[in-house]
């Protein structure tokens, strides 16, 4: 069966754009906020959001990008590595970070990453916006900022495609 | 492969030209061209250019690198490499400019080296614009409605698929040579031969066949997009005759008059959509059918690439698509694009243009003079456009653009005497009226008159009932002038109805000179209104104006020092697309002189009427009393008018102006017979002397220069009425192309004439002398020493030449099924320069 | 008949007459749109005044059942160049000229549009009457005349009423609804209520709207009550809401906010309108007398999400704290470009996140 296009780039743009006006709305003005990109596409839909919010209020939001692929606790291995990089550490204590990641799936990865952020410091809040919410989650981990909820079953894929590697802006659903 | 990503590396564009002009390529692209080289020079791009259309103004242009070479795959491939280009511009050349360089593309070789990006296109659009199906699968799934077509690949394919269509089918050319043929095949019989006719025309050898959507309403949008996605809608017109008849053989008007908003925005959001989906940077021209009864949408053709419509767009709105095209091309954002500060509204750009004003597109057929030379062709209608050039009549009413359009498209009224149609049986109405000719106005005009019912009509000839309502009011108009005799009143009315004076004078057996009295005692002058693109919104610094009879004149005399050039119309059979580089050629040298020029045209593909050639334009049709108006309106020193207008150039002359003639034969002459040779002394007149130029031996549709020097040439003995550039034309048996000719005996066995215009601007080209500048600097009074220095200096060099100019190469038998072969010099529609292989 | 237009700086622009034989008094505004003139006429926003149409030739559609934006037209005038008859309606022949008679609104073609436009650029809208003959009474009755404030009272509804729906409950506060918003509503099915802008906070609450559309309107915000503010202030903070023209003006003033009025208003579809956030351009009717003062705006409340580019005036504004917006123009198509429909998409998605999140 064809895959099937569930977010075309205008779609996707809106729902960037509606994330981007709800993280003002729970973070006045963008204050002490930081946006950490989950790794690899969450880093991209990070970089756009804090763009927006440049266009906006006419402020830089730091962005960092943290890769969790070694904190998954389905996963064999030893915690050995910190997920984020050294470059991009930033002081994170009571700040409000949001966490930004492609899909909500299991919860497995945000809580990989909940992980990663609170061995680094002690931020104030941390909040999670997700361009696309396809439920089945195996965790008790909720999004603040949801771009779309696409139910799914369970052996379906979502692919979030980024125009920055992907070249296109779009999701679909594989079979 | 190498690829730029960042704009920052485009330094050095190379803009494809068109190639020859042809059944609906009429110069609008080097028109084009020619507009945007100072602009995007300006932006520091370095450009070039290469064509080998000779009637090219672009050649001439000194914004770019310009180069003379045949266009193929491999001289493009050597000019990139040559020049180091970074970038290739094809959209300005139309369809043909997207195939040359889709074959560039294909036929680009890793040793070739680093390949330039294409501007305003990219390569899977160009793939998919080349597969048809592809193209059909595409917009399909992007829920866009077109009438289901199939690919066959033979004959008997084709039959096939007859058990499962129904009459009439739609028979095209996947893939086609050039441009696109379409034929609606309504009786079996005509199948076969339609499908095995559009075959040999694919470059593919397949026919696309669907099921034809005659009598369904047909509309015209042009769209920009630039990088970002952003889309404008630059303006849409509705074709008054029903699909079925090809859109440029039809009446067509802008703005949309007759269409609901409703399904305007749907065209609106389709075209946008394609637009995206093609992921165009520049205009894209979508023609859609809409079924009124139901509304349905139908995308019958995607062009993402300029053509008419752009030009005619551009003209019609005053919104300056060009030059914001080419940057949108070069990566700016439509909020972003630069203009002239002289000519524009500093958000000109971004705006959407309004139309506060109507325009009538009417085609022009040559059927007439191709009757008079004893050669008939197929006058009825059809999908396979027959016209061979357009004029726009600008008002403000449909009525008045209506009648300027007529008349823009004639020279004369001659058509519009209600006596005309008289002699058309009442079946041969009927079959007209459902097949229509080219008459088409006319006829319906004396359907209402014999009495048909609006309704009827409308059913018949699936014209909307609006059109009818419109001719129904011009025929009371023209009855109530006919009944009264001369009066303010009535004049005022037949004014505003876009009636021309000498029609006037006509109906009530009077003369121009008395109705040009009358309309003063009765105050009827015109109006002259610019034409801008934000319908009075904003105070903008309009050049273009158009005349109606209503309160406010906006038009301001440029300045007592004034030349007012009458422009060539519409295009027609033989040089009419050299008219136009003629014409500007000569506004860029009387501008260089220091005189302030006023041009009158109607044709949107004339580089004449180009904003920054000229410090106004006025869209009116040429006959003499909108030219007096203008005179009237403008005080000029004098009035250029090309020869072929003797009438005009009487009637001026009558009314004691000052008048230039630019020599010209009332007809393009007859091409040498089959069997010989026609050999041209061809000569500067500088208004005191003759001054032989070079020699050129002519046969059917090729000329070449014949390698012997004649600057030696006495040619004491000629005296002409008007500076200008002639031949001494005399002919002889025998085809060989000639080293040497022996002059005849100038007095007796030669004949002069005045060199056609499409030769002056071949040979300009190759001479790299502009003959029609020294022709305007000639005007004061002779040449300066200077100019007479370089002339005669110059020539023994110029004795041969490894190019020839070749005409032949319009397929007459496609667009026209004459009966007998035409005479591509006579009947020119476009020429190439060529150069000659060594022997 | 020759019929005449006299402006209140005294110009007078003459014509022949059409529709209903009426004298009217009027504020004379221009449109530069090429389509949709029904709609326009029948768009309550209009209530009260005249309009010269840039477009030349109008009437060439006849009128159509689909394109009423709301029962009758409320203007006062329509002048235009050329007046076609083209008759579409099935039952009674109905074209523009009929259609103004019934209604008792006068017409005037013929009429040097271009001119009048040109002149109303330069000294802004203003009063004006359509009368048969220029004399002093004339004059003197437009001059006396007091064109009233009451358009909203005149065009909204006083009752509630539904146009019920199997999705989402929106709530409207009409201002002067027009037709094209309860459309686009149909569009996503959304169970709707209209309501008087009377209506307490109460009242809408009970009904538990899962979104607020507060509606087009005509005339100046500023002369409705104080508690139309206060009842956008409540509601603001609890449920999404959306604000169109007069709505996102009465958005604006509830808070805190302040108008300027507009020289010359601007109705039409052609200037481009920024989504800032985006920087995508994109085009939408218009019809404002009135806009935002940046420099009024309180920027702790609200903050600009759109722009027109060739004025620079606010189109769009959101709330810092709730998922509250508002635009200037037109979003819903009837008539004018399609794409500025995303804003009821965004608008869909709030609600969406709303119920989602509070159930």
């Amino acid at each position: 069966m064809a895959n099937k296009i569930v977010l075309d780039q205008a779609s996707m743009q809106r729902a960037l754009t509606r994330i981007t006006y709800e993280i003002l709305e729970h973070n006045k003005g963008g204050q002490n906020l930081i946006l950490v990109g989950v790794k690899t596409r969450g880093e991209y839909l990070a970089h756009r959001i804090a763009d927006r919010l440049e266009q906006l209020e006419g402020v830089q939001i730091p962005v960092m990008a943290i890769d969790i692929s070694d904190y998954r606790d389905d996963r064999l291995g030893q915690h050995t590595k910190l997920g984020l990089d050294e470059d991009d550490r930033v002081n994170i204590i009571d700040q409000n970070i949001v966490l930004v990641d492609d899909v909500l799936f299991t919860g497995r990865t945000t809580r990989a990453a909940l992980d990663a952020l609170i061995q680094i410091g002690r931020p104030k809040t941390i909040s999670l916006a997700v361009l696309i919410d396809r439920g089945h989650r195996e965790l008790p981990i909720r999004a603040d900022f949801v771009g779309k909820n696409i139910p799914t079953a369970q052996n379906e894929k979502i692919q979030v495609h980024v125009k920055e590697i992907d070249g296109t802006d779009e999701v679909e659903i594989v079979h | 492969m190498y690829k730029r990503t960042t704009d920052e590396n485009l330094k050095r564009i190379l803009f494809l030209g068109s190639g020859e002009t042809d059944f609906g390529m009429q110069g609008e692209n080097d028109a084009a061209i020619y507009q945007v080289l100072p602009i995007l020079k300006s932006q520091g791009y370095r450009l070039f250019f290469v064509d080998d259309n000779p009637y090219s103004l672009a050649l001439e242009s000194s914004e770019a690198e310009t180069i003379v070479a045949t266009l193929t795959v491999q001289s493009i491939k050597s000019i990139i490499k040559e020049k180091q280009i970074d970038a290739v511009f094809p959209g300005f050349a139309g369809l043909r400019g997207l195939r040359l360089w889709h074959q560039v593309i294909a036929e680009w070789r890793e040793e070739d080296g680093a390949r330039p990006v294409g501007l305003g296109i990219s390569d899977k659009t160009l793939d998919l614009l080349n597969d048809s199906t592809a193209l059909f699968e595409t917009l399909s799934a992007a829920g866009l409605a077109m009438p289901e077509a199939t690919i066959v690949r033979s004959q008997s394919e084709a039959n096939e698929l007859l058990r499962d269509l129904e009459l009439p089918l739609l028979v095209r050319a996947h893939n086609p040579a050039q441009g696109t043929t379409r034929r609606i095949v309504r009786r079996l019989d005509d199948f076969e031969e339609a499908v095995n006719q559009v075959l040999s025309q694919s470059l593919t050898k397949e026919a696309v066949i669907s099921k034809a959507i005659n009598g369904l309403k047909e509309v015209s949008l042009l769209v920009l997009r630039d990088k970002a996605g952003n889309c404008l809608q630059v303006g849409a017109s509705e074709d008054m005759d029903p699909i079925g008849i090809h859109t440029a053989d039809s009446l067509s008007v802008a703005p949309i008059l007759t269409i609901s908003d409703q399904i305007v925005q749907e065209m609106r959001a389709q075209a946008f959509l394609v637009a995206d989906i093609l992921n165009v940077q520049g205009p894209v021209h979508v023609q859609l059918a809409l079924n009124e009864r139901t509304g349905q949408l139908y995308i019958i053709k995607v062009s993402p690439y300029l053509d008419q419509l752009s030009n005619r767009m551009a003209l019609m709105t005053g919104y300056p698509v060009m030059l914001v095209a080419a940057q949108l091309a070069t990566g700016r954002r439509i909020m972003d694009v630069e203009l002239p500060a002289d000519s524009y509204h500093e958000k000109t750009a971004m705006m959407e243009p309004v139309m506060d004003h109507i325009v009538v597109k009417l085609p022009v057929f040559s059927f007439g003079d191709l009757k008079a030379s004893g050669i008939h062709v197929n006058r009825q209608l059809n999908s396979i456009q027959k016209s061979v050039g357009s004029a726009l009549g600008f008002g403000r009413t449909f009525i008045e653009a209506m009648e300027k359009a007529i008349r823009a498209a004639h020279f004369n009224n001659r058509s519009f005497s209600p006596k005309y149609m008289k002699n058309v049986s009442d079946d041969e109405m009927i079959q007209q009226l459902i097949h229509p000719h080219d008459n088409r106005v006319l006829l319906l005009l004396e359907a209402l008159r014999r009495g048909y019912e609006v309704d009827e009509l409308a059913e018949l000839t699936k014209i909307d009932e609006f059109y009818f309502y419109q001719l129904k009011q011009l025929l009371v108009t023209e009855e109530r002038i006919l009944d009264s005799g001369p009066s303010h009143e009535q004049l005022a009315e037949a004014k505003q109805s876009g009636l021309s004076d000498g029609l006037l004078a006509r109906f009530w057996n009077s003369n121009l000179q008395n109705i040009r009295t009358l309309a003063k005692e009765a105050g009827v002058i015109p109006t002259y209104k610019a034409l801008e693109p934000s319908a009075g919104e904003f105070p903008e610094n309009a050049h273009q104006f158009f005349a109606t009879f209503e309160e406010e004149n906006e038009s301001v005399a440029v300045s007592n020092h004034t030349i007012l050039l009458v422009g060539s119309g519409a295009f027609r059979m033989g040089d009419g697309a050299a008219a136009g580089y003629v014409t500007s050629v000569a506004l860029s040298e009387l501008r260089k002189l220091g005189y302030h020029t006023v041009i009158m045209n109607n044709n949107a593909a004339d580089a004449s009427l180009l904003p920054h050639l000229s410090d106004k334009q006025y869209l009116e049709p040429l006959e003499t009393s909108d030219v007096m108006a203008v005179v009237d309106q403008e005080k000029p020193e004098a009035i250029l008018v090309p020869g072929n207008r003797r009438k005009l150039i009487a009637s001026l002359l009558a009314l004691g102006q000052r008048v230039i003639v630019l020599p010209k034969e009332k007809h393009q002459p007859f091409g040498p017979e089959a069997d010989e040779s026609e050999f041209a002394l061809n000569l500067f007149y500088d208004g005191q002397r003759a001054y032989p130029l070079v020699l050129t031996q002519h046969q059917a549709g090729e000329i070449r220069l014949v390698d012997q020097d004649i600057s030696g040439t006495d040619l004491a003995g000629i005296h002409l009425d008007h500076s200008g550039v002639y031949q001494l034309i005399w002919r002889k048996k025998g085809l060989n192309w000639v080293k040497h000719v022996d002059l005849p005996d100038f007095s007796v066995d030669s004949w002069l004439r005045p060199m056609p215009f499409g030769q002056i601007a071949f040979l300009s080209k190759l001479l790299k002398i502009s003959l029609i500048r020294l022709v305007v600097r000639s005007w004061k009074g002779g040449l300066t020493e200077n100019d007479l220095g370089a002339l005669v200096a110059h020539m023994p060099d110029l004795r041969g030449s490894d190019f020839a100019m070749v005409s032949d190469r319009t397929d007459f038998h496609l667009h026209l099924q004459p009966d007998a072969p035409i005479d591509s010099t006579r009947f020119e529609m476009g020429a190439k320069i060529v150069r000659l292989q060594e022997d | 008949m020759e019929r005449h237009l006299i402006l209140e700086d005294g110009t007078v622009f003459s014509g022949e007459g059409f529709g209903a034989p009426a004298t009217t008094f009027g504020e004379v505004i221009f449109d530069t749109a090429t389509s949709g003139y029904q709609e326009t006429i029948t768009n309550p926003i209009y209530d009260g005044q005249m309009i010269v149409f840039a477009m030349p030739v109008v009437g060439a559609d006849g009128i159509h059942a689909e394109a009423y934006e709301s029962i009758s037209p409320k203007i006062r005038g329509m002048i235009v160049h050329d007046l076609a008859e083209v008759s579409t309606n099935r039952q009674r022949r109905m074209n523009l000229d009929r259609f103004l008679k019934q209604y008792n609104i006068p017409g005037l073609y013929q009429v040097d549009t271009r001119k009048l436009i040109r002149h109303l650029r330069e000294t802004g809208s203003q009063k004006a009457t359509i009368v048969d003959v220029v004399d002093d009474h004339a004059r003197d009755q437009l001059q006396a005349t007091v064109l009233t404030n009451k358009q909203v009272q005149n065009t909204a509804t006083d009752k509630a009423y539904s146009n019920p729906g199997r999705g989402f409950h929106i709530i409207v506060i009409d201002f002067g609804l027009k037709n094209g918003i309860l459309r686009v509503l149909g569009d996503y099915d959304a169970n709707v209520t209209v309501l008087p802008y009377t209506t307490s906070v109460d009242e809408v609450l009970t009904l538990d709207p899962d979104g607020i559309i507060l509606s087009t309107g005509p005339g100046n915000p500023e002369d409705l009550p104080e508690s139309v503010l206060t009842l956008i202030r409540v509601l603001q903070s609890k449920v999404p809401m959306l604000g169109i023209g007069l709505g996102h003006e009465l958005f604006a003033l509830a808070n805190h906010s302040a108008l300027t009025v507009l020289p010359a208003e601007y109705h039409g579809m052609n200037h481009p309108i920024q989504e800032i956030i985006s920087q995508e351009i994109f085009y939408a009717r218009q019809g404002r007398g009135y806009v935002v003062d940046p420099e009024m705006l309180d920027s702790k409340r609200l903050f600009v999400t759109h722009r027109d580019l060739v004025d620079q005036s606010i189109q769009g504004l959101r709330h810092r704290d709730f998922p509250a917006f508002s635009v200037q123009f037109f979003p819903d198509g009837a008539p004018g470009p399609l794409e500025a429909k995303r804003v009821f998409a965004d608008f869909f998605e709030t609600v969406v996140d709303y119920v989602q999140k509070n159930n």
